[in-house]
């Protein structure tokens, strides 16, 4: 079972996360949900998703389409803009520049844990 | 595990999504629309996949949701209330136009108990500040009136409260930021999160 991770944490790179998963195959907003609890996130949700679509559509870097559909409504697919692609490219960088060096203060070994009590 | 959706599912689904919807007023209508639609067809689908009550509960409370589509739409930043302004002008005309209206019906009621065979013309000056006067022709008891409407007051009062209430000032912000928006749309520095 996949560890809980912190919404607040989370919610700073689900933009990201949208935009690289909308870059390998566009989908639509249920779908994409699917795809990050099947890489490891059940922990983002539908509510927290489809503003986030909404956003990135406004600032264009998403762009969608409507896909009818034989199980109902049609459902709009999202895939990125050229704008998309670039913000993915820069905040693929920079999401690695902070993790390296968040990576290197928290890999340093803790010399003392004080005990309870204590 | 896929399952069909029933009528009492389809209720619940179109429960939350008109929730939503009128929490949505302040979008533009076409983008209320599609987020309307958008909403139904993932819940629809959620609802096959996963069964109605997961799917609902996933998606949060529509206050919530509301108001991040408002956030995603127009920003963080403090907005107008548009509905609430629209919503305070159609209540305080109609009350006003109600309770105006009474006081003239109340002013020629209080002349013909006075004198049930009234005849000739009689005026009031009207609520103070707020209503213009009130004249009152009479033949035997039976009176016609005219006048009785608002003063330039009574709309100044009741605009400058419409601001308040919708928080308009807040308006010419948000729509420079808009076209600002609009404007960098071309030429976007990447600012994810």
């Amino acid at each position: 079972m996949p560890a809980a991770h912190d919404p607040q944490l989370l919610k700073g790179l689900v933009s990201l996360l949208l935009l690289q998963l909308l870059a390998e195959r566009e989908s639509y907003g249920y779908e994409v949900v699917q795809r990050l609890h099947d890489i490891g996130l059940p922990d983002v949700l539908e509510g927290t998703v489809y503003p986030a679509l909404s956003r990135l559509e406004r600032e264009g870097r998403l762009t969608s389409r409507l896909v009818s559909s034989t199980a109902g409504p049609a459902r709009k697919y999202y895939r990125p803009t050229p704008a998309g692609f670039e913000a993915l490219t820069d905040g693929t960088a920079s999401w690695k520049t902070l993790a390296a060096t968040v990576s290197a203060v928290l890999n340093r070994p803790v010399p003392h844990q004080p005990s309870k009590g204590s | 595990m896929p399952s069909t959706i029933n009528w009492i599912d389809r209720l619940r689904i179109e429960r939350v999504v008109w929730e939503l919807d009128q929490r949505l007023y302040d979008l533009p209508r076409r983008s209320r629309i599609a987020r309307r639609r958008e909403v139904r067809s993932n819940l629809l689908t959620a609802s096959a996949d996963v069964g109605t009550a997961h799917a609902l509960s996933n998606l949060g409370s529509s206050r919530q949701l509301a108001a991040d589509y408002l956030d995603a739409e127009f920003g963080d930043a403090p907005r107008p209330a548009w509905m609430a302004a629209a919503v305070f002008v159609l209540a305080a005309v109609t009350i006003s136009t109600w309770l105006f209206n009474e006081a003239v019906l109340a002013f020629g009621d209080g002349v013909a108990a006075r004198d049930p065979h009234a005849t000739g013309i009689y005026t009031w000056h009207g609520i103070r500040y707020l209503q213009d006067t009130v004249t009152y022709t009479f033949t035997n008891g039976h009176g016609q009136s005219v006048g009785g409407a608002l003063t330039p007051i009574a709309w100044a009062i009741g605009i400058i409260v419409t601001i308040l209430v919708g928080r308009i000032w807040r308006a010419p912000a948000q729509w420079r930021r808009r076209r600002a928006q609009r404007n960098d749309a071309g030429s976007m520095t990447p600012q994810l999160g």
